[in-house]
């Protein structure tokens, strides 16, 4: 399989035929594009950049008047990612492409630095976005940590109200950006290839782009503290943000940067899902987690440019002086919040569905028994991706809409309740006169369809005109998503880390401490969480660092909780090192006894996932039914002939059924 | 004609060490058909992509000319410089049509011909974006006087992003071009060969000739709604 560099390179001109060795395997390991490269290049395009800015800017009155310089803030911070993607080696092929150049042959790399480097294995780029998503995850679980810190008492503080709105926008701005990538960047990379029987994806430098131009938008949202921080929250409001300090410039750099790694994993994977599913993987055969994916791409390529298009007006009015939001001038802030809220909703089922995914993909597992109503399960999908770009309008009851248009977007709020609540229905259906298995991956499964009828329920009154202005502004809204994001996602999120490390890692992972995770994450997180749906209705606003006193009771109980609940994630940091690297037991093959095709193949995957191309012959429900028919045709009774393509292609030879004699399988149509 | 059969082979390895590890004909098959089809989806999806971003521009450009802020939306009707706008849509829509004119010919079997289009394209998109650029140079008003003003910086931001992808597929093509043209003269050159590097050039091709249909619509959208209405 691994291929001899010595070959002659395909980007040799016409007519020059001397045989050279790959270039890129000349350089010694640490010459070669990676992450010190990338910091690197970072560092310097942000100095060269902030240089410019001052270059250009530092004459101009406001920049005088106010000893703010938000063009060096934003050509330094720009200039800057550009330097982390050429250090990382991601601008390499498009520049070479401007000569006519196409990529050379992929070298398939076994050493740990390939976790650092631009690769285009998608299981690498799994496990690095894994990685990547976890530290954002723990950056703002810090940043939570010191807002319930600060809110344990009502008059003494630990920080000043500018700080404190600071580190809640920090939090909030990480936590979103972790969340829209949180489910499709690990796993979708991962897996969604081998679920669909693929060996690579359609677009793999694009995949690893993805991943390292997020890695850089987690830097640039991290100099928003030493800029000043951002007092919008994650939201961003106008007029505040023209208002803000530098941290500003980072803020909307950093969501511009994300929002374009989102648009470039959303576009690999529904290109990947659309044309490199197996022969015979029909619609009706896709695993469910897979058009959970697909669902969640068409969000992220169609909503996501707005998002970065809001991002760039905002940079224009803090750098080029327009005034796209700010009314004085003829803009208004209202037009931030209808841009911002036309990504921001459709964010909110980017973040839900893949959740929901996971969940009906591990449901049947567990249960042994099909997928209840498999086609619904996949229409809701569809259906609310489909109506979450009807929804925004909701975010503005109280404010930037016309009030005559309320009803309207009440009616469509609620609508999108019913493809909702589709997705749940078939979970319950699937779950009906089950006998379960209350394994870890299942217990987080449970778990999330617990806290998701919390928040899908809060849902719909907030979709309501009445309940929705009374609360406004309040910790009911603050608990209401944080049970459907973090209940329902990040719950999900473990309960898929849980059911695919073993195939990921090929270890076991340790059942008591799976259990004391998930046992101390749940119950700590409903007594997190809970309270703060009391203290909203009793009237405590977001955002705000003093409160009522007789509302120290509860807001103790959640803060002392959120300590608790920051906590039980060392169980999944002790567990996984344990399993993994101290006591490491070998996974089963199968330990689920999945029928999903992901499990069928080698554990670890091969570089190229299967031997062969499967021929997809049933979908992977079947389960609990005597006789049921087997997935796919692997292919093994070609691999055990040695029957492979071991002699010469004749190029026009490649047309479908072609080379039947080579081939028993039913031709690939 | 020996150097010509080494370069065929070059082409070929090429295509073989990428897409043939250890794989039946059907897959390598399989392979190129998925190929083709995700560079088509492709090509689609970076148009929805610049559609939602220049959909949320004139939402921009909508919201705030009927919002009209403190009659600020476009005071005394002034308007941008209208012969460097004027010149920016010719040409870009001329280099549209180039393209798609040029793939019909290429489709035809005379790949020169589009060689010609595209090369003429992409001298005719670094004049446009040089003129955008001038343009913002040259503006009656300051960027943040009107809705209007800052709703035609957002315009230019995104037009030359635009632009520029454009000019960046059509280059790397006729770059690619360059290199393929020998290399494949003796199975037809690039519009007939039926070798992988060829089919997927085509295939890519034919994208970048669709997307540049779609930067002609945006050019004539929006120089409709920024220099007529």
């Amino acid at each position: 399989m691994a291929i001899d560099v010595t070959e002659q390179s395909p980007d040799l001109f016409p007519g020059e035929t001397a045989t050279r060795q790959h270039p890129l395997s000349t350089r010694t390991e640490w010459a070669r594009p990676n992450v010190l490269w990338a910091i690197a290049g970072g560092v310097v395009g942000y100095l060269i950049g902030h240089w410019l800015g001052n270059v250009i800017a530092s004459g101009y009155t406001n920049v005088q008047s106010s000893g703010q310089n938000d063009v060096a803030n934003v050509l330094g911070l720009s200039f800057g990612v550009v330097g982390w993607m050429g250090g990382i080696g991601a601008l390499n092929y498009p520049l070479a492409k401007m000569l006519g150049r196409e990529p050379a042959p992929t070298v398939p790399e076994q050493s740990w630095v390939r976790y650092f480097r631009m690769t285009e294995d998608h299981k690498v780029v799994g496990i690095q976005y894994t990685v990547g998503v976890l530290l954002f995850l723990f950056t703002g679980g810090l940043l939570a940590m010191a807002i319930r810190t600060e809110l344990l008492s009502p008059t003494s503080h630990v920080f000043g109200p500018g700080t404190y709105i600071n580190i809640v926008g920090e939090h909030g701005t990480i936590m979103m950006m972790m969340a829209s990538s949180a489910v499709v960047g690990p796993l979708g990379n991962y897996l969604v290839p081998l679920m669909i029987g693929s060996r690579r994806m359609a677009f793999p430098r694009v995949e690893a782009f993805s991943f390292w131009i997020f890695m850089a938008g987690y830097a640039v949202i991290l100099t928003a503290l030493p800029l000043g921080g951002f007092p919008t929250g994650w939201t961003g409001y106008a007029p505040l943000q023209t208002q803000a300090s530098g941290g500003m410039d980072s803020y909307l750099v950093g969501f511009a940067v994300i929002g374009i790694g989102m648009i470039c994993a959303g576009f690999n994977l529904a290109a990947t899902i659309i044309h490199y599913r197996a022969p015979g993987m029909t619609w009706n055969r896709v695993p469910i987690f897979v058009w959970a994916i697909l669902a969640t791409c068409a969000l992220l390529t169609l909503a996501t440019p707005t998002l970065v298009v809001a991002g760039l007006f905002g940079i224009l009015d803090r750098t080029a002086q327009t005034a796209f939001f700010v009314n004085e001038h003829g803009g208004s802030s209202f037009l931030w919040e209808n841009l911002f809220w036309f990504f921001g909703h459709p964010e909110v089922y980017i973040m839900a569905l893949p959740g929901f995914g996971i969940v009906m993909e591990i449901l049947p597992v567990f249960t042994r028994k099909p997928l209840f109503a498999y086609r619904t399960a996949a229409a809701g999908m569809l259906g609310v991706a489909l109506l979450s770009f009807f929804v925004w309008q909701h975010h503005l009851f109280q404010s930037g809409i016309n009030p005559d248009m309320r009803p309207l977007f009440m009616l469509t709020t609620e609508l999108i309740s019913i493809p909702t609540g589709f997705l749940y229905l078939v979970t319950l259906g699937t779950l009906w006169k089950a006998k379960i298995r209350f394994d870890p991956p299942m217990l987080f499964c449970l778990g999330m369809l617990f806290n998701f009828l919390i928040g899908g329920v809060t849902g719909v009154f907030l979709s309501d005109v009445p309940v929705d202005v009374t609360v406004h502004g309040s910790f009911f809204v603050l608990a209401h998503f944080h049970y459907t994001i973090m209940g329902g996602l990040i719950f999900a999120l473990f309960a898929g880390l849980y059911y695919w490390l073993p195939k990921i890692t090929g270890k076991t992972m340790n059942r008591k401490l799976s259990q004391w995770h998930f046992w101390t994450f749940f119950i700590f997180f409903n007594l997190t969480f809970f309270p703060l749906f009391l203290v909203g209705l009793l009237g405590q606003p977001r955002r705000v660092f003093e409160y009522a006193q007789n509302l120290q009771p509860l807001n103790d109980i959640s803060s002392v909780s959120a300590f608790f609940l920051g906590a039980s994630f060392f169980f999944f940091i002790i567990n996984f090192i344990w399993s993994v690297y101290i006591n490491p037991r070998k996974a089963p093959d199968n330990p689920w006894h999945s029928r999903g095709l992901e499990w069928q193949t080698a554990t670890p995957v091969p570089w190229y996932n299967f031997e062969r191309i499967p021929v997809v012959l049933d979908d992977p429900y079947h389960y609990g039914e005597r006789d049921a028919p087997a997935v796919a045709d692997l292919g093994q009774e070609l691999i055990a002939a040695g029957r492979v393509s071991s002699t010469p292609v004749d190029p026009d030879d490649l047309s479908v059924g072609g080379r039947d004699d080579l081939d028993p399988r039913p031709p690939i149509l | 004609m020996g150097d010509a059969v080494a370069d065929d082979k070059t082409v070929t390895e090429r295509s073989e060490d990428f897409l043939h590890l250890n794989e039946t004909p059907e897959e390598i098959a399989f392979e190129l058909r998925a190929q083709e089809g995700a560079l088509w989806t492709g090509g689609r999806l970076v148009i929805g992509i610049w559609t939602f971003a220049f959909a949320s521009l004139a939402f921009a450009y909508f919201y705030l000319r009927s919002a009209n802020n403190q009659d600020l939306w476009r005071p005394h009707d002034i308007t941008a410089p209208t012969a460097a706008g004027a010149a920016i849509f010719a040409i870009t829509v001329a280099c549209a049509v180039l393209n798609l004119y040029g793939v019909r010919r290429f489709r035809s079997g005379v790949a020169l011909d589009w060689e010609v289009a595209g090369w003429t394209s992409v001298l005719g998109t670094l004049l446009a974006v040089g003129l955008q650029i001038w343009q913002l140079t040259d503006l009656p008003f300051f960027p943040g006087s009107s809705g209007y003003a800052s709703c035609l910086i957002g315009w230019a931001a995104l037009n030359i992003a635009l632009l520029l992808s454009g000019l960046y597929w059509i280059e790397t093509l006729l770059a690619r071009q360059a290199r393929l043209r020998r290399a494949l003269l003796e199975d037809g050159g690039t519009a007939q060969s039926t070798l992988p590097a060829a089919r997927m050039f085509r295939a890519s091709m034919e994208g970048c000739a669709y997307y540049w249909g779609f930067i002609g619509v945006v050019a004539t959208l929006f120089w409709v709604l920024f220099y007529v209405l």
